[in-house]
């Protein structure tokens, strides 16, 4: 049994030393506030509770929120609902997607896109993470990550713009290959499917390399030279030991990649050419189009959001199994 | 990594923030409503820097300029605001004003509180286009015009839109579609301003469709549909494109800057449009705007300053004298060319847009 008049009694022999002058160290030391904030702090669940609120409300009002307000327009039949407050809800925004094919097919092209981009990413990233995360020197690998990391510091605009300023006619590359004698005329990079996807690769291969690092820097080294001592070539130690147990770095790279990818959208809108329009950029100009259609570009967004993450779910399920978290 | 261990100062000082970063909307709302701020969505390069600072030295008032490059974003955007914008002026062209106006957005303006009225160049003192049933609506800032821009160390000289659909050009043109397919009606003998489809919309869509069966056919010529001016400035620099749709102002600020451009309007003609500053209605600052517009009309160099950082003519008065030759030959036309640019009508929008949205839709998909 505690002895409660023993803690009462050290309670008030320790108690109030005010540590703040003025009108603080009054309010510290008030009887109020010991009664209420000052007692609620005391007890760590209430202060964990505390801590926790603040960032879930955040998340709650700036991340939830729009997007559950973004679903309540798509079924709106007017936004901004007219001015003698009466709303009407509809399924003819979501409908509008599968009655006219001409929406159909850039979303298929984005899905495509993603996936393409997603592979593309991975097989690009991964001999990068690999040559981090095991052959560089450990005293120099955060070097070596920290250089990787850099371009990451400017925005997704400048990169896309620098990509621009490398595919050009007159652009960094073109100019190079003419001043070395191997064309005479610029090879029209800019502007294609080439330009997107090298675009939207260098944009989110973060996404990829810090995810796979991770993975592969975890898997004990002494397991892949034990391979090495029991006869399995570079391919066979490749297959057999290092790609499944990167496993989980694979499915949470390829699953932020492709979500990113399928959304992504000032990138194809400046790299992009006539023929790659994307879903996102026809969401864009219904929001954007001359006569209201924020509830069918709502609608078309949600349609997006609700697609990409079952692939994603699905793919994690599939590939990740039950263990695999995207963080 | 260290645990974090949650103390009881650590947990009222994370809060403490948390409350700060949780208010922070609150105490940024009020902060658009201050009377020593006016707050501006305009294009980019529209008000030129010197006068900015020179106005907020002269009344103290804090110039906040928010950049569009779409009257349809703009327009979204304040329609969200409904009764309670953040922004006090826009810049809307003389055209889409009913639509604004419709929608309940912008305040007719009192000319009577700007003493500097008077300095508008006559053409352009209660320009029809921004007269809705009596009332002036806008301060007439900068006309232009859709042109044809094109390389002039690469292309042939032209006076048809034909040579956007010229084989030689093949991959080296653009276009803002919309804009572009308005042009191609015309080009095919049609009226793309739909003035004339007015309660004919089978004409009016049978007119749509082969222009823009017409530019999915040519898909091939396109090298990339644009939206933004500077966006066509950037690839004729890069020579990505040399031949392209362009509203008259980016080409000319190329032309200025002495890229071997030129632009001019095809015998088939083109659509002009009026830029001008318009009032937002319960507007958080609207003496303040009142104030900035007399401002700005008070001398033709600034009218000056904003035609050579825009390239788009002047509707102020005295602005030619102030320009040098260069400049004023970047921004005038032949006296034929000039008649050749119809403006565009506020007549039939809703219709145009409809059939226009979904026609870009259509190409884009194509």
């Amino acid at each position: 049994m505690v002895d409660t008049t023993t803690t009462h009694a050290r309670s008030a022999k320790t108690a109030p030393t005010p540590r703040y002058a003025g009108w603080i160290g009054k309010a510290v030391g008030s009887g109020l506030y010991r009664h209420t904030i000052g007692r609620l702090a005391d007890s760590r669940r209430v202060r964990l509770a505390m801590l926790a609120g603040v960032p879930l409300l955040w998340i709650a009002a700036l991340h939830i929120g729009p997007i559950f307000q973004m679903g309540r327009i798509s079924f709106m039949a007017d936004y901004p609902p007219a001015p003698d407050g009466g709303s009407a809800y509809t399924l003819a925004n979501y409908e509008l997607f599968f009655s006219d094919q001409l929406y159909f097919m850039p979303f298929v092209r984005s899905l495509i896109f993603a996936a393409v981009v997603t592979v593309s990413t991975l097989v690009l990233v991964y001999p990068v993470a690999y040559y981090v995360a095991k052959i560089v020197q450990p005293k120099n690998r955060m070097r070596a990550l920290l250089l990787l990391l850099i371009p990451f510091w400017a925005g997704e605009l400048i990169r896309t713009f620098s990509v621009i300023m490398l595919l050009a006619n007159r652009g960094a590359v073109n100019v190079a290959l003419r001043e070395l004698g191997f064309i005479d005329r610029p090879i029209p990079m800019l502007y294609t499917s080439f330009s997107l996807s090298f675009g939207v690769i260098y944009l989110l291969a973060l996404y990829m390399l810090l995810p796979l690092y991770s993975a592969i820097e975890k898997i004990p080294t002494p397991l892949i030279h034990a391979a090495a001592d029991l006869g399995a070539g570079p391919f066979q130690r490749f297959r057999r030991v290092i790609l499944p147990l990167s496993k989980d770095g694979i499915v949470s790279g390829c699953s932020l990649v492709y979500l990113t990818s399928v959304g992504v959208f000032a990138a194809p809108l400046l790299l992009g050419g006539p023929n790659t329009v994307i879903f996102p950029e026809v969401i864009a100009t219904l929001f954007h189009s001359s006569n209201d259609k924020w509830p069918e570009g709502a609608a078309f967004a949600m349609l997006l959001l609700a697609v990409s993450l079952s692939t994603v779910g699905l793919f994690m399920r599939v590939i990740g199994g039950r263990s695999v978290r995207l963080m | 990594m260290k645990d974090f261990t949650a103390t009881r100062r650590s947990t009222l000082k994370f809060l403490a923030a948390g409350t700060g970063v949780l208010a922070a909307p609150a105490i940024i709302r009020p902060a658009f409503a201050q009377s020593k701020v006016v707050n501006i969505t305009t294009y980019d390069k529209f008000v030129p820097q010197s006068f900015i600072d020179q106005f907020q030295k002269d009344t103290g008032i804090e110039v906040r300029i928010r950049l569009t490059d779409d009257q349809g974003k703009q327009y979204n955007v304040l329609s969200a605001e409904g009764e309670t914008p953040s922004t006090d002026i826009v810049t809307v062209t003389g055209h889409r004003l009913p639509q604004f106006i419709g929608s309940n957005l912008l305040s007719p303006l009192d000319t009577g509180r700007l003493k500097n009225w008077d300095k508008l160049a006559s053409a352009y003192k209660g320009a029809p286009q921004l007269t809705v049933d009596g009332s002036v609506y806008g301060v007439p800032l900068l006309a232009g015009f859709e042109g044809l821009a094109r390389n002039t160390d690469y292309t042939k000289a032209s006076d048809s839109w034909a040579i956007m659909f010229d084989p030689e050009y093949k991959g080296l043109t653009s276009y803002i579609i919309s804009d572009f397919l308005q042009i191609t009606m015309r080009y095919q003998g049609n009226d793309g301003d739909f003035v004339a489809y007015e309660g004919k919309p089978e004409e009016a869509q049978a007119a749509t469709n082969k222009a823009r069966d017409f530019l999915i056919q040519h898909k091939d010529m396109v090298r990339k549909y644009y939206d933004a001016g500077s966006e066509v400035q950037q690839m004729f620099v890069n020579e990505d494109i040399y031949v392209g749709h362009s509203w008259s102002g980016p080409a000319a600020k190329l032309i200025m800057d002495g890229h071997p451009i030129e632009i001019s309007v095809p015998k088939e003609g083109t659509y002009g449009f009026l830029y001008s500053f318009n009032v937002v209605k319960n507007g958080p600052n609207t003496d303040a705007a009142y104030t900035f517009l007399d401002a700005i009309l008070s001398s033709p160099e600034i009218g000056a300053a904003m035609s050579r950082q825009s390239g788009f003519a002047s509707a102020f008065d005295g602005v030619d004298k102030v320009l040098n030759d260069k400049e004023r030959a970047a921004m005038s036309l032949p006296q034929e060319q000039t008649a050749r640019i119809q403006f565009f009508s506020s007549v039939n929008r809703d219709m145009k847009n409809e059939m226009v949205d979904k026609a870009v839709a259509e190409i884009k998909a194509a």
